[in-house]
């Protein structure tokens, strides 16, 4: 089918004059257009970077930004970070906490843009329902959860207790071994929208000819689904979940607003050691080193990953 | 089975579906509207019993904390931030999608790339930028901070929606005697409506739920926001679960609003890559 890459180029629209031949004028405006979103974002993104580079290298506790320049250069905060064991549990737990909380938020993304791809009545009413957690704040999702997992009166153990899978008073968000799960199911809830938002776009740009011929061939419904549907979901179903990867890999308020890292560290995310590290121990400096491996970390993942994907889609 | 058949099956199917999803606000609803010697049990009753409903955690809420405060404060960081964000990515968002150099691609996947900066570790310079320049407990700071955060992506989405809209539109103008600013104005930005619509929505959503600008570079309370309070209540030694969902209701009300608002440019052309913060 489509699985052979045609060999055109991407196709954007066609006839569009190339720098070299903008007339001087109009590059002056194309100029002036950008101008305020790069003052935006030199102050607000670039500078903060370089801050953030220079706090990493400059051990001390200097709060004000004079007396931290003033510091001087060394790699004394990078040497202690490597040899914080908080630093590979966070990596760890960052790892589980992303992982975990992809595949089940993939998956029910996946069924449900399947589900709502069909037609039935109220369709576009149950969709928009379907999909308003995502507008839900990080911080009110969290203490939701928090409510509806409490050990004594939360509703998730009454209901374990009415169908009698346990009589225990489980606290999931205060039990280290239950933690972890706990943060997971709030962040899967919040972002399956996303998957489906995106797998719904999809499934609606493939061509009903498709599935009209596989049903004359005889196609079951699996078969229909591996060799049209997937085939034409694929693409922006795996940049959603890269994108989805780098978003929960920083998440900070679903896990900070109910757990704040704990209990005993047990849900300490990168995202969330850098805080601490900076607002709870005021030592910015080393908080500045774990943010550069971070970043570095998202970067190799997302150069691994983009490789991966243009392998995927030659 | 009859296609009608098949058709209330899937309808059925779906809304169990949408039921289980919406369980947590369902149960953020109830709780708010029951007393605590109701919620406060071990076995909760999962429909609210009729004679047991009220107002009184709404009433509670309303008296006892500072909620009309964060309100008022959210919303004035969010009209804000969303402005002077709109504002600046239009622009630059038209600029994009006009005029191809090679420095302003340079500029959208830089753009792009700011999207991955985890806000933990951003609010961390500018805490310190932020103590320099006296911007901490203030409203323009929070919305200085948000802008950061929202010109990258709406950028995008601006980008995005002018890419829909056929150049010859300005070529016409041009032939009529129009500079290309007033092109854009009495032509362009007329026609995106929509998406600035969307955008302006998008961008209002996302600063309404920012949490870890308003909890670090605020410390006074009455310059709290909403999410900034809402998690006060969480590591209280007895949370007062009711007036929390009440407040928490209180909070969803405008993003839901909002959402419904927003859902029809969801699903249609938004998804390119820029939708989520």
């Amino acid at each position: 089918m489509t699985s052979a890459a045609a060999p055109s180029p991407p196709a954007g629209p066609p006839a569009r004059r190339r720098g070299s031949s903008l007339k001087a004028g109009e590059r002056r405006l194309a100029w002036l257009l950008l101008l305020p979103a790069f003052a935006a974002v030199a102050a607000l993104v670039a500078w903060p970077l370089y801050v953030i580079v220079q706090m990493s290298l400059r051990p001390g506790r200097a709060l004000a930004l004079s007396q931290l320049m003033s510091q001087p250069l060394g790699l004394a905060n990078y040497e202690r970070v490597l040899n914080l064991p908080a630093l590979w549990a966070a990596y760890g737990h960052s790892a589980v906490y992303t992982v975990g909380s992809l595949i089940p938020a993939f998956a029910c993304g996946l069924v449900f843009a399947l589900l709502f791809h069909r037609a039935f009545p109220a369709r576009r009413w149950l969709r928009s329902l379907l999909l308003l957690p995502w507008a839900v704040p990080g911080v009110v999702v969290s203490i939701t959860f928090l409510w509806m997992l409490d050990a004594s009166y939360g509703v998730a153990n009454a209901m374990l207790r009415d169908a009698g899978i346990t009589r225990a008073d489980i606290a999931w968000f205060v039990d280290a071994r239950t933690a972890m799960a706990a943060v997971i199911a709030p962040t899967v809830w919040k972002s399956f929208p996303f998957f489906t938002i995106t797998i719904l776009a999809a499934l609606q740009s493939i061509p009903a000819s498709l599935y009209e011929a596989a049903r004359v061939d005889g196609a079951t419904a699996r078969q229909q689904f591996v060799h049209v549907t997937w085939p034409g979901i694929r693409r922006p179903a795996l940049l959603a979940v890269l994108l989805n990867a780098l978003w929960t890999f920083r998440e900070f308020d679903i896990i900070y607003a109910s757990t704040r890292g704990g209990p005993a560290g047990a849900t300490e995310t990168l995202g969330i050691l850098v805080y601490r590290e900076a607002f709870e121990s005021f030592r910015f400096g080393t908080a500045a080193a774990i943010g550069v491996l971070m970043l570095a970390t998202a970067a190799v993942f997302v150069v691994l990953a983009m490789r991966f994907l243009r392998e995927e889609f030659r | 089975m009859s296609a009608r058949a098949r058709r209330w099956l899937l309808f059925a199917l779906a809304a169990l579906v949408v039921a289980v999803v919406l369980f947590p606000v369902y149960w953020m609803v109830v709780t708010s509207l029951l007393p605590s010697s109701v919620v406060l049990s071990r076995h909760p009753p999962l429909l609210p019993p009729p004679g047991q409903v009220s107002f009184a955690a709404f009433a509670e809420v309303f008296s006892r904390r500072p909620v009309l405060t964060w309100i008022l404060n959210s919303t004035l960081v969010v009209a804000g931030s969303t402005a002077v964000s709109l504002a600046i990515s239009t622009l630059a968002g038209y600029s994009l999608s006009r005029f191809h150099t090679p420095a302003q691609k340079a500029a959208g996947a830089a753009l792009l790339l700011t999207k991955m900066l985890p806000g933990s570790l951003i609010v961390i310079p500018f805490f310190v930028m932020f103590t320099t320049a006296h911007l901490i407990d203030t409203r323009l700071g929070l919305i200085v901070a948000n802008v950061a955060v929202g010109v990258p992506f709406a950028t995008w989405m601006m980008k995005g929606f002018f890419d829909t809209l056929p150049r010859e539109l300005e070529q016409a103008a041009a032939i009529d005697g129009c500079t290309p600013l007033q092109a854009l104005w009495h032509v362009i930005l007329p026609l995106a409506r929509p998406g600035l619509a969307a955008c302006g929505i998008y961008l209002a959503i996302v600063a309404w739920s920012e949490f870890v600008f308003a909890r670090t570079l605020v410390t006074k309370a009455d310059l709290w926001t909403v999410t900034v309070g809402l998690q006060s209540f969480v590591g209280e030694y007895l949370v007062d679960w009711p007036a929390l969902m009440a407040a928490g209701v209180v909070s969803l009300v405008p993003m839901f609003v909002l959402f419904l608002l927003l859902e029809p440019f969801l699903v249609s052309g938004l998804t390119s890559g820029a939708v989520k913060q």
